[in-house]
């Protein structure tokens, strides 16, 4: 079921011709490096690759570097290291250059489902089924949370010293050098998704009764938002903390937080998808949003600040869409799909 | 994209000491050429190789409209979606749930997360019994009594620590409170693996085809003897005892074995359908018929029973043979004993309140009738409806409609085309408290 575009917007779209690649299994998450020099791709069987940004030409392939595969990866601001986390319950540290594991870490007995390096660079968080432990650039343990009384689904650093959990029923919010908790936000519902707003006042989650739940952290008043059709595990906030992106069905629903928004108020619609949203992207400037579904389907829209938008841009995959990540200059847009096809559009 | 085909899953249940992790290791050593991934709550106790053993805690997370129903598994949804990524998929998922564990949640995670249910089917759940314990057990939790109910198969085990008449007496007692499951009995977890896997326990003709009349009522005997003849005739004789008359069914050529009870007991239900034929005192009792005896005369009373071969035969007796003091003499009036003996429970000698019950009916249903009705049954009683399944003529649809549910979940679509099979529908509910009439007479109401 491919998207097609109306004769009103442009026939190829904003997508043109880039580069593609393949890696061996499902590929599960990625990242480009600071200036975009290079695209760090990791599959589900435990493989790690990287391209070069521009011709996609293979700069290294290492296979098997976690047993069981990779959950997540992050990479380090300054664009030369980045940590991947995986079901042997460890995360390595690896130069980009090389391709080299420079430090490995043993987290703990079960899987690592999530890395987050601080913004400054100085920590690197990871969570271990109930727990969350930060990590020096050297890979030597600064802190760990006590257990969460569920395994943890996300992370996210709110700032530099301040990480972010989410898990069943609860949000906390962690100063990470006095290692104390400081803040709670509870609600009954198994959280599946979080994403915080680049201004750091708001909390948004996914949840598994298909709803998103959000916080404004300075106030600690709560919303929700339901009648999706499917659990919104998609969620992406703009640069300017205008739009909230969630998916949760065919369609992208777009909350505005302008004025009194996003209460009381209707969310852009976005139509065009055919089957269940998987994930969201926004560019860093200029409210385009990237999304990807189930068949393979990828549109980029152009939005409004009231949150409603319009196709640009199509393509389609091999395989269901798994990740999207702009290029840090959004000149670029790579796609990693379940049947490991890596493929990258100039825009 | 084609879609893939979908991953079976069972789901192992049953008390702390049921025997769980031996059978578990059993599936897994035994050759049977699947990749299985084992889903595992009770921590490091499987060790073999050649299985990817997963160990996860068991997180049971409750929605925010505080619905059972939708209580889910949360670290299944996560770890099977993860597992799902390899390309090198298994072919089996296997989930051990703890001893404590409702069953309910680990069954719904199948119906209600999306991603899930895409690429996973619920084949079937497993639940082992220990039979020294499990009327105690039965007796202090739901959680033993709802993993009781909402089983495809119930694994009777440690049958060496409890006596023949204990076990059937229990058997008994399980199959009122689920009648759709089929029971297995065994000693150290000892069971064939295809008694565990694939069982294809959603399909409701599946369990038709093992015993045709589980949608009638339970055994209408008490006791089974079986003793073996050789030509001649023989006399059986009752003393008084609590009823007037009794009813019997005499099977020839009985077997020994438990299959062989079973199969004849299948059967003598239907000729406990037909109407009794009168046998008085001195009189010979045909066999393979209903008959009922009048014992309202004083004192014995005596009956013939006439073979012209060496054969076995099987009384199935209304009654147990204590009650009347049932005995079978030769013509030299030596008596015989039988050489295996058996005892049935009626239904109603224990009062569970979890129970099951059927609706058996000819003729086409109006759809829209049948979503009202359901819809109100599920949303005021789901909470109690454990498990349902069946099948629905309806009208203007070629296909046979199937269904099952669990809670108030449902699922269905048509099926294979009815041809010239007559039309008709069956529906098994499994659940606490069910009031049989009025669910019986809502479903009639559907009926066009």
């Amino acid at each position: 079921m491919a998207v097609t575009l109306q004769n009103d917007d442009s026939p190829s779209g904003v997508l043109r011709r880039g580069w593609s690649a393949a890696v061996g299994d499902y590929a599960i998450a990625g990242g480009w490096t600071l200036h975009g020099e290079s695209l760090v791709v990791c599959d589900a069987a435990g493989g790690v690759y990287a391209f070069a940004g521009k011709s996609g030409a293979s700069a290294w392939a290492r296979q098997g570097a976690h047993d069981g595969g990779v959950l997540a990866m992050a990479i380090h601001p300054s664009g030369t290291a980045f940590a991947t986390a995986g079901q042997d319950g460890r995360v390595l540290l690896w130069s980009v250059a090389e391709g080299q594991v420079k430090q490995a870490i043993d987290v703990g007995s079960g899987w690592v489902e999530n890395v987050a390096w601080s913004p400054d660079g100085q920590w690197l968080a990871a969570s271990c089924s109930r727990q969350v432990r930060a990590y020096g650039a050297d890979g030597g343990e600064v802190w760990r949370s006590d257990d969460h009384p569920s395994t943890v689904s996300a992370i996210a650093w709110s700032s530099a010293g301040e990480l972010a959990t989410a898990c069943y029923c609860r949000v906390s919010f962690f100063d990470v050098s006095a290692g104390r908790l400081r803040q709670k936000l509870e609600w009954q519902g198994s959280l599946v998704s979080m994403v915080l707003s680049p201004d750091g006042d708001t909390v948004a989650c996914g949840s598994q009764d298909n709803s998103v739940h959000f916080w404004r952290r300075s106030t600690e008043e709560d919303s929700m938002m339901s009648g999706y059709p499917a659990k919104p595990s998609a969620l992406a906030f703009d640069d300017t903390a205008t739009l909230l992106a969630t998916g949760g069905g065919n369609e992208v629903t777009v909350w505005s937080f302008q004025g009194s928004g996003p209460e009381g108020t209707r969310p852009g619609v976005l139509k065009r998808h055919a089957q269940p949203v998987t994930t969201l992207a926004f560019a860093r400037r200029g409210m385009r949003l990237a999304s990807a579904a189930r068949d393979g389907a990828v549109v980029v829209w152009s939005l409004q600040r009231d949150g409603k938008g319009r196709p640009i841009g199509a393509a389609v995959l091999a395989g269901i869409g798994a990740k999207l990540y702009w290029r840090p200059d959004d000149r670029a847009l790579a796609a990693l799909d379940a049947r490991g096809g890596v493929t990258v559009w100039r825009i | 994209m084609n879609t893939p085909q979908r991953v079976p899953v069972s789901i192992l249940t049953g008390f702390l000491g049921s025997g769980k992790t031996t059978l578990l290791n059993r599936i897994l050593s035994e050759e049977h050429g699947k990749r299985i991934a084992v889903i595992e709550n009770e921590y490091g106790e499987v060790g073999i190789d050649q299985a990817l053993v997963i160990d996860a805690d068991e997180e049971v997370f409750e929605m925010s409209n505080g619905c059972i129903c939708c209580t889910v598994r949360g670290d299944l949804i996560r770890v099977l979606g993860n597992l799902m990524k390899r390309r090198d998929k298994f072919d089996y998922v296997l989930v051990e749930t703890t001893g404590l564990a409702d069953p309910g949640p680990v069954a719904q995670t199948f119906f209600m997360d999306d991603e899930i249910r895409a690429e996973f089917s619920l084949d079937g759940i497993v639940t082992l019994v220990d039979a020294a314990h499990i009327e105690q057990q039965l007796g202090r939790s739901d959680e033993s009594t709802e993993q009781v109910a909402f089983a495809d198969v119930l694994v009777l085990n440690k049958t060496d620590l409890v006596n023949d008449e204990a076990l059937d007496r229990l058997e008994a007692r399980l199959r009122d409170m689920n009648r759709m499951a089929r029971v297995v009995r065994t000693e150290r977890a000892n069971v064939p693996v295809d008694t565990v896997l694939n069982l294809g326990a959603f399909d409701l003709d599946q369990v038709l085809e093992r015993r045709p009349t589980f949608l009638e009522p339970e055994y209408p005997f008490e006791w089974t003897g079986v003793h073996a003849l050789d030509a001649g005739r023989y006399e059986l004789s009752l003393a008084d005892g609590p009823d007037p008359a009794m009813s019997l069914v005499v099977v020839s050529g009985q077997g020994t074995d438990d299959a062989a009870l079973r199969e004849s007991a299948e059967w003598c239900v239907r000729r406990y359908a037909e109407p009794a034929e009168f046998v008085r005192p001195g009189e010979n009792i045909p066999v393979g018929k209903h008959v009922n005896l009048p014992l309202d005369s004083p004192g014995r009373k005596s009956f013939f029973l006439e073979v012209d071969t060496q054969v076995r035969v099987g009384l199935y007796t209304q009654h147990t043979a204590e009650e009347f003091d049932l005995q079978l003499m030769n013509a030299e009036g030596a008596p015989i004993r039988p050489e295996v003996e058996r005892t049935w429970v009626a239904q109603h000698e224990h009062d569970d309140e979890v129970g099951s019950m059927a609706i058996e009916l000819d003729g086409d249903v109006d759809p829209e009738k049948l979503n009202a009705w359901l819809g109100e049954l599920l949303r005021e009683r789901g909470v109690d409806i454990f498990r349902m399944k069946g099948f629905i003529s309806l009208a203007g649809e070629s296909r046979r409609f199937v269904f099952q549910g669990v809670h108030m979940l449902f699922d269905g679509q048509p099926d294979r085309p009815w041809g010239d099979t007559p039309r008709r529908n069956q529906l098994v509910f499994i659940g606490r408290n069910l009031d049989r009439e009025s669910m019986q007479q809502g479903f009639e109401a559907c009926l066009i």
